[in-house]
């Protein structure tokens, strides 16, 4: 009885806890969180549910009954689907807040309407203005005819998502139409611009009645999808909610004051005598038409039938506004939604009415089905050729669709079927769209994958998206390209926007230059200027610099050849043009004799670099544009893990030195004879082999002033008063014996077993192949090549051998302890891990490239002890295995910032790091995974990593990190992420990546300060000091005849480190 | 007990609770920090061994790790000449187990601090060291001994880490020659052992208490408890009277209803993270 009571109130205590939670969500001032804090929370931990016995087993009802039965069919599937019904939620606006926008709509409407009414002056004379209010407008040719005059609008309506209900947060935006009176108003006014000067002139008139008004917060000026010819007025309220929403007055003509065949695509509405002011005898046939301009005074024309079109769709459609919304929310985490030329949420709204008009989605479909059709629809059908309309019976003024395609790149006519929504779209930005939908598909079916997570929560900023990113600084110069180009009547018919004008010829001749070498070729859309009613309109250059984004294909991006059509074909003046006076005739190998253009670009490092080499010729060559206004953000990181003088390299070029005298040296191993038992495996275990290690060993010859010479034991010992020698990296390899009945059964005799062959084995290598070995009882170090090569001799039975003892009633016990993991680890796991990453090394060229920046940055910052090198490696492939919502990295510099993205923003808390390797998990074995993670979260390491070998325990983060150093990479890999990101994409800041690889120092409460003498390392330190130390070597290819011992593995930091670690810390952070 | 006093004197013996006296020690007459070890006769009830003899045995806490053996030795014969050091990580009885191996075959010794058990030759020397002042150190590095520190040290070590490839063939021949002893003796006795469980000629055969000829396994034992499991579970009736078969509803519902709760409290594990909040 008792303990019913106790069940009844923790439900009471439940429900009440619940509906605060949902009241807080919907609170309008939400404070922000930021992710590391949301990771860090304490509720945030899962506890497994506890149930009371009375609470399990009392009676059911028959209610109770069938919602388990359906939870038990449903709730596993609809997962993805609950989790989209709390997005909605979490985006939908508050009933508050709705009354808010009411009441203040209320308050604008009556205010416009009141609008006192002015005398008629000419349009060009802005006298009646006062001094505080400009017109938001260029200027640009100043004389205008006609008369304006203000007077108080026909009608003001609500227009756009906000009565359509599909308005969401955050920025919420309501749209406003005031309607200009017809008499201010001339039907000839759609010529030369005079219909949107006067547009203007309403506006500054609003603006100008409205300062003086103090229902309004503040007031600025916008333009309509950054188009110069469609100002907007934004309106806040007053008070401490101005930044929650923004009312955007827009003025349009009067329903059906312009006939819609007068802005048909082939015609002109712009006078060349008029813009250039020049006096010009052409007649008005031979005026180059004026698609863009048409379109956009066409779009004042039409924002209310549009709402009644989409309104009269979506009351069809229960799950309307809630499919809009989630395409929102995902063009927006792909940053398409904003800008010139943006997939905005009308448009989705325009596309999701044509779904539903064309029976492609049914009414009765939910917010999820909608969504996922909609991207279907837009993966598999190319807008820049097959153009879509709403229209369902165009009158015959209408335009043709091969009239739209003519002058448009990407064609979505309106229910008019007069208007091209997508007018100012470039085909680049429809194609990213199209990617991105088709990527977003492929991971939505892919049951492996978090498909909410990676399509509606994971934002993609360009740099992170991207492999390559430019910049186009000065954006003046277009103004120049526009005249190499020859864009008179198209800078005409975009009002003078050169930026706009020339892009998409810039994006077209990149496409072409670029061609097989990238896979898509992408470009920021310019944000909306905004800028207070004071100050006149901002220059059409006045906006951030132009960003272009590259997504490589690897295998041919790099490549240092462009090779063209053979010299006699027609082709190759074509190419000739194209390329300039870089192409030149070569002959090949094959003996033909064709046009070709030769890169620059000895290692792979500045290979990788060829398309910068291709844009900056080609933006100089045919656009005017001169290498100093592009900034090129592909390589800026290399810095940090570039070695060589003479030929700059990232490590690739060593790496593959050392793999190759690896291979050589194992088919040497292979071949011996004489050895008692026969070699079963030669596996290589140590990252230089897997193309990972920051700084890949290098060949040395030593210097032997700097040794004393050890008598007995014929060895090189450094000497006390020199500085310490170089390092000299070991590199592991592992030697696995045949089994047979001969190992003794005893770990000491094995210990001892192992070491008569490495005394053998280098008995064996100097005999044959004459290199120079050194034995020791844990393994064989030979010199080869200038590099030393560490093998140690495995026996398959030892870890088991280790792990067997005889208890006090002298049973055999079969216990695991740490020196049998110890062993295992090395001898099996880390050979197999290295073997596996080296075959994604194959896959992915640049795989080793973003580990070693990864394990630079680990190392900088001082957690190279938490994190170790495999598991950094691990990490960095899971980038490349499952790297949704983004494609595999095609470049170090973007393989790192998602590097640190992961760390930042990764729940390790509740979350299992599924490394897939060799693709050998199914689905079955993620659901394992997961399951036997949470069950037993509390015991598991804190940074959970799964790989197929290894399921349960993740035995790579077993010794670390602890949870307060993870909690700190968390911070420092998020802070950094946001310095290098605002680094790498502002063109004013100093250039210093290495920011990021300075550790903070000042959270320490001990800096012990190292002799820089005794310090071998000091070259590879992230600011390397100038002075350059001797430190007994020479760098120079090792002399074949060189013979003697080495100075292998001795790092004196690293015992400092160790002991200060041990003794004074006990194994936790050493905070150095 | 010797009785804590609170307050000490210069030029006394400090006690601690615990029993054990304090000792400073500083690493060379100049140096500013000085470490405590903590001293104790040896007295353990159970053992008896002969290397560490209870009358003559000081049991030695918080060593330093700049002290190895040898220091410790010089500068313990200051109370009475040392017979020998044993330092350790950690308290405990002493095993004497296995052949005599290579320093070079012994897993790496640990960093840090130890304890020690500094065997005397006299017993008056243990009271000499209990009733040593606090408050004048034992100093580690004299003029007479040397102890090398920083880059001196890790090129001794470094140094002593090498071995020629024969001396090393040595120690290894000569180990398994020993293993290879040790193993054809215990084969014999095995065999030994054998034949007296065999008749003799007049059909007795001696039973001892000897050991087996192989230990049992834990896993064969395991296997055959599991074994004995499932012969009775196989006997077992399920569902088979109508109070079993109503208990496995019960348990069903109650399973989904842990399952249901689980996942509620997932979701709204998530909704408390703003899992849902996408920018």
């Amino acid at each position: 009885m008792k303990n019913k009571q106790t069940v009844a109130d923790d439900a009471a205590e439940m429900i009440p806890s619940e509906s605060h939670e949902e009241q807080e969500n919907e609170a309008p001032s939400k404070a922000k969180r930021s992710k590391p804090e949301d990771a860090g929370g304490e509720e945030s931990v899962y506890h497994p549910v506890k149930l009371s016995r009375s609470d399990l087993y009392k009676p059911p009802s028959a209610e109770e009954l069938n919602q388990l039965k359906e939870a038990e069919s449903l709730f596993h599937c609809s997962l993805l689907k609950m989790q989209m019904e709390e997005l909605l939620k979490e985006v939908a606006l508050s009933e508050r807040k709705k009354q808010q926008i009411d009441s203040f709509i209320q308050t604008v409407t009556k205010l416009i309407q009141t609008v006192p009414e002015s005398p008629e002056v000419e349009v060009s004379d802005l006298s009646w203005l006062s001094s505080e209010v400009k017109v938001p407008f260029l200027l640009v040719p100043k004389a205008t005819k006609g008369k304006f005059h203000m007077v108080p609008p026909a009608s003001v309506d609500l227009i756009g998502s906000y009565p359509l209900g599909t308005c969401t947060k955050p920025r919420i935006r309501v749209d406003l139409a005031v309607t200009i009176p017809a008499d201010v108003l001339h039907p000839k006014d759609v010529v030369n611009q005079r219909y949107p000067r006067k547009r203007a002139l309403y506006l500054a008139g609003l603006a100008q009645y409205l300062t003086s008004s103090s229902e309004i917060g503040t007031m600025r000026y916008s333009c309509l999808h950054g188009n110069r010819l469609r100002p907007v007025l934004l309106l806040t309220p007053p008070g401490k909610d101005s930044s929650s929403f923004t009312v955007n007055v827009h003025a349009c003509p009067p329903p059906g004051f312009f006939k819609p065949s007068r802005f048909h695509p082939q015609k002109n509405n712009i006078r060349t005598e008029w813009y250039t002011g020049l006096q010009n005898s052409q007649s008005e046939g031979t005026e180059p038409p004026t698609p863009h301009y048409n379109s956009s005074v066409l779009g004042d024309l039409l924002p209310r039938p549009h709402l009644q079109f989409l309104s009269a769709v979506g009351s069809q459609c229960s799950a309307f506004a809630d499919g809009v919304a989630l395409l929102k929310v995902w063009l927006r985490q792909r940053e398409l939604d904003q800008g010139t030329g943006c997939f905005n949420g009308f448009l989705a709204s325009m596309l999701l009415a044509y779904l539903l008009n064309s029976r492609r989605i049914s009414n009765s479909m939910t917010a999820y089905q909608l969504l996922r059709n909609s991207l279907n629809f837009l993966a598999s059908t190319d807008l820049t050729v097959n153009g879509i309309s709403l229209a369902k019976d165009p009158d015959s003024s209408a335009p043709s669709m091969e009239e739209f395609h003519n002058v448009f790149q990407v064609v979505f006519v309106d229910p008019s079927g007069h208007l091209n929504m997508c007018a100012d779209m470039t085909a680049c930005t429809y194609k990213q769209l199209q990617h991105e939908a088709s990527v977003s598909m492929q991971f939505w079916d892919n049951p492996t994958v978090d498909g909410f997570h990676s399509l509606l929560m994971t934002p993609k900023p360009m740099i992170r998206t991207s492999d390559h990113v430019f910049q186009l600084c000065e954006l003046v110069k277009l103004q120049s390209s526009c005249k190499k180009l020859d864009l008179l009547s198209e800078l005409m018919d975009h009002s003078g926007n050169y930026v706009h004008t020339a892009l998409p010829f810039i994006l077209a001749l990149l496409q072409q230059g670029l061609g097989q070498r990238i896979s898509l070729l992408t470009h920021s859309l310019s944000p909306d200027p905004e800028w207070s009613v004071e100050s006149e309109a901002p220059k059409h250059k006045a906006q951030p610099p132009l960003c272009f984004g590259l997504l490589l294909k690897p295998e041919l991006a790099a490549s240092v050849l462009e090779r063209g059509p053979p010299a006699d074909s027609p082709k190759s003046a074509e190419f000739r043009q194209l390329w300039g006076s870089r192409s030149e005739l070569r002959r090949f190998q094959d003996g033909a004799i064709t046009e070709a253009v030769l890169w620059d670009g000895k290692s792979m490092c500045q290979k990788r670099l060829v398309p910068r080499q291709i844009i900056t010729h080609l933006l100089q060559l045919h656009a005017d544009i001169p290498e100093s206004a592009i900034r090129y953000v592909g390589a800026l990181l290399d810095d940090v893990i570039k070695t060589g003088s003479e030929v700059p390299s990232t490590g690739e070029e060593e790496s593959l030195l050392v793999v190759q005298s690896y291979d050589d040296l194992s088919r040497k191993l292979w071949r011996l004879e004489g050895l008692p038992l026969s070699i079963t495996a030669v596996q290589g275990a140590h990252p230089a082999l897997r193309y990972t290690q920051v700084f890949p060993p290098v060949p040395l010859k030593m210097d032997y002033s700097f040794f004393d010479k050890e008598k007995t034991s014929r060895s090189l010992v450094p000497k006390e008063g020199k500085p310490c020698p170089a390092y000299i990296t070991p590199i592991t390899v592992i030697c696995h014996m045949e089994g047979s009945g001969k190992w003794p059964h005893d770990r000491l005799a094995i210990r001892h077993i192992r070491t008569a062959f490495h005394i053998r084995m280098g008995e064996l290598l100097k005999k044959h192949h004459n290199y120079t070995c050194k034995p020791c009882p844990t393994h064989l170090d030979v010199w080869k090549d200038g590099l030393v090569f560490r093998i140690q001799v495995a026996y398959h039975r030892e870890p088991q051998v280790l792990r067997e003892s005889v208890n006090a009633e002298g049973l055999l016990v079969v216990r695991d302890n740490e020196e049998a993991q110890a062993l295992e680890m090395a001898t099996n796991h880390k050979p197999i891990l290295t073997s596996t990453l080296h075959g994604l090394q194959q896959e992915h060229p640049c795989f080793g490239a973003v580990c070693r920046l990864a394990k630079r940055w680990l190392g900088a910052q001082l957690f190279s002890e938490d994190i170790t090198e495999d598991t950094a490696d691990l990490l960095v492939a899971s980038l490349f295995l499952q790297p949704a919502p983004f494609t595999s990295p095609g470049s170090p510099q973007v393989g790192f910032l998602r590097f640190l993205h992961l760390l930042a923003s990764f729940d390790w808390r509740n979350n299992p790091l599924i490394v897939n390797l060799n693709n050998q998990l199914a689905v079955s074995d993620y659901t394992e995974i997961k399951n036997d993670f949470m069950a037993s979260r509390e015991s598991l390491p804190v940074m959970f990593i799964a790989t197929p070998k290894e399921m349960k325990q993740s035995m790579w983060t077993k010794k670390g990190p602890t949870v307060q150093m993870l909690q700190r990479v968390v911070m420092v890999a998020a802070e950094s992420l946001k310095l290098l990101e605002h680094q790498l994409m502002d063109s004013n800041q100093t250039q210093d990546v290495r920011v990021v690889m300075r550790p903070p120092l000042d959270a320490y409460d001990v800096l012990i300060q190292l002799n820089p003498k005794q310090v071998p390392l000091l070259v590879q330190a992230v600011d390397p000091p100038h002075c350059h130390l001797q430190q007994g070597r020479h760098r120079r290819q090792c002399s074949p005849d060189w013979r003697g011992p080495a100075c292998r593995g001795l790092q004196p930091c690293d015992p400092l480190l160790g002991r200060a670690q041990r003794s004074f810390w006990g194994p936790g952070p050493l905070l150095l | 007990m010797a009785p804590s006093k609170k307050k000490h004197a210069s030029n006394q013996a400090c006690v601690i609770p615990g029993g054990f006296t304090v000792l400073s020690v500083q690493f060379n007459s100049d140096s500013v920090a000085q470490h405590k070890l903590y001293v104790k006769e040896h007295k353990v009830r159970s053992e008896r061994s002969s290397h560490r003899p209870m009358d003559r045995t000081l049991f030695v806490l918080n060593i330093p790790p700049y002290c190895s053996e040898d220091v410790a030795k010089q500068m313990f014969s200051q109370f009475g000449s040392v017979q020998s050091v044993e330092l350790r990580d950690h308290p405990g009885s002493s095993q004497d187990s296995g052949p005599k191996i290579s320093k070079f075959f012994r897993p790496a010794a640990k960093q840090g601090f130890k304890v020690g058990y500094v065997v005397f030759e006299n017993s008056s020397s243990i009271a000499a060291a209990k009733s040593h002042p606090h408050n004048v150190p034992l100093v580690v590095c004299t003029e007479k001994r040397r102890v090398k520190t920083g880059t001196q040290k890790w090129i001794q070590q470094y140094t002593e880490s090498f071995i020629h490839t024969d001396n090393l063939q040595k120690i290894v021949d000569s180990f398994m020659e020993g293993y290879d002893k040790r193993k054809k003796e215990e084969e014999e006795k095995q065999k030994e052992e054998a034949e007296q469980q065999q008749e003799d000629e007049e059909g007795w055969v001696k039973v001892t208490r000897g050991t087996k000829a192989r230990p049992h396994s834990e896993a064969a034992n395991k296997k055959t408890l599991q074994k004995e499991i499932r012969k009775k579970k196989r006997k077992e009736l399920m569902n088979f009277y109508t109070w079993q078969h109503r208990n496995t509803q019960k348990e069903h519902i109650a399973e989904l209803r842990k399952k249901f709760e689980e996942d509620k409290q997932r979701i709204a594990l998530l909704r408390a993270q703003r899992k849902f909040k996408p920018y």
